[in-house]
């Protein structure tokens, strides 16, 4: 490879954006010439210093509020997917109180929806994992692209088998994984990345046989999903925006 | 009129992308109450299109009819300094290296980047501020810029090195 060539391609290699043939030639290339070396240094620099907060302007809320006022009235607007913390409570007040046998459905009620079921320890419990996995340098302990490599990674560190599937065509390419420790049992946790992103995918065998899908209230900020697929528990932690998490959790139950 | 389950799939679908686009909308205008506009009109505009949405990935569907409201802004506000033309095509030498440190870089002033970057034309500047600050994959810049994705590496390459030099000009002024 040229210097000419690679002048463009370094971006591609920065972005990631190459396929793994091209991907190495660039890599070659640069280990070759010093001066694409400096230069692939300074892009690198450059886009580090772009990626900092202080470039990113977040929407004013009177423009969001602006926004989300002209849609068409619609139901459940702001309640967005109906879920037992957000949807029930509300509903229950309403008629508890006007009907004054408040004290008895409190009884019944307020322990549901308060005290934190198992799925919502369960739900802070993915997510202080994956808060903790992105301030350490924990966040794999097999930094790999290749599912054939990832998988049997976990043998003989776990007693079961995760699916393991790189999405990378989709977008959502597998990073790597590690080992976690999850409602009181070692699991597997996969590494995966969309744009900026890292997903976190936790798994262990369930209890349950069916395919089931449940939606989790944001956690801190964080968004959750959880199923059952395969026979496996299945927990997928982001900050990414709750549409393409779905996305991706569609994924991979259709892998499952 | 849309309906209400039309209004409802795109608020899931579409609100979640605002600040994307108002980071679009406000590096493109270079101005908080301008981009504003923007991105309420180019929410309107959307929900009037949202029937044409057909899947795909909605910050790009959102980000391109952004970008194309505020290039309409442009014009009409200030006489788009944006030229009719836009030239695709790599020039001879023009990648060439600035000669800039990846040590410089680190130690630049915030403001001195931001400066270059608002330097940049317009084209330029969005393909960055869309694939370093926004985070978005090439497909997604070619579906929101409506370009070839082919285009999108060599417009990148181009904005880089033009962002390179203008910072290494600014440096090498402070100094």
């Amino acid at each position: 490879m040229n210097c000419d060539d690679a002048r463009i391609l370094l971006h591609g290699h920065l972005d990631g954006e190459l396929d793994l043939v091209r991907d190495l030639e660039v890599e070659r290339h640069i280990e070759e010439c010093p001066r694409c070396a400096s230069e692939f240094a300074t892009l690198r620099a450059m886009r580090t210093r772009l990626k900092d907060e202080a470039f990113h302007f977040e929407a004013p809320q009177e423009l969001k509020d602006k926004i989300r006022r002209a849609l068409p009235a619609a139901p459940n607007r702001s309640v967005g997917y109906p879920s037992r913390r957000s949807g029930f409570v509300p509903r229950a007040a309403r008629f508890a109180v006007p009907l004054a046998i408040g004290a008895m459905l409190t009884l019944f009620i307020v322990p549901r929806a308060f005290g934190p079921s198992g799925n919502d320890l369960v739900a802070r419990e993915v997510v202080s994992s994956h808060v903790r996995s992105l301030m350490g340098s924990h966040l794999m302990d097999v930094a790999s692209t290749d599912q054939h490599t990832v998988k049997p990674w976990f043998n003989g560190k776990l007693d079961f088998s995760p699916p393991v599937t790189d999405f990378k065509n989709d977008g959502f390419p597998l990073v790597g994984g590690r080992l976690d420790y999850i409602n009181d049992r070692p699991v597997a946790a996969l590494v995966y990345q969309h744009a900026k992103h890292v997903i976190n995918v936790f798994m262990w065998p369930s209890d349950r046989d069916t395919t089931s899908v449940e939606r989790i209230e944001p956690e801190q900020g964080y968004n959750v999903e959880q199923m059952t697929v395969a026979g496996m528990n299945c927990w997928i932690v982001s900050d990414l925006n709750q549409t393409e998490l779905k996305t991706f959790a569609q994924m991979i139950r259709a892998h499952g | 009129m849309p309906d209400e389950s039309t209004a409802v799939d795109f608020e899931r679908t579409f609100t979640p992308h605002m600040d994307a686009a108002y980071n679009l909308a406000r590096w493109l205008v270079r101005d908080d109450h301008d981009a504003q506009d923007v991105v309420q009109e180019a929410y309107l505009r959307a929900l009037r299109f949202a029937s044409g949405f057909r899947g795909g990935d909605p910050r790009a569907w959102i980000l391109a009819i952004v970008r194309n409201t505020a290039f309409t802004f442009l014009k009409r506000n200030r006489g788009s300094n944006s030229p009719v033309e836009f030239d695709e095509n790599v020039h001879r030498g023009e990648l060439e290296d600035a000669g800039l440190e990846a040590e410089a870089v680190r130690g630049a002033d915030g403001t001195m980047i931001r400066d270059a970057l608002n330097e940049l034309t317009e084209e330029f500047r969005e393909v960055i501020v869309m694939r370093d600050i926004e985070g978005l994959s090439y497909k997604e810049i070619a579906d929101a810029a409506d370009v070839p994705i082919g285009t999108v590496m060599s417009r990148l390459a181009r904005a880089r090195g033009k962002l390179a030099r203008s910072l290494k000009e600014r440096i090498a002024k402070e100094s």
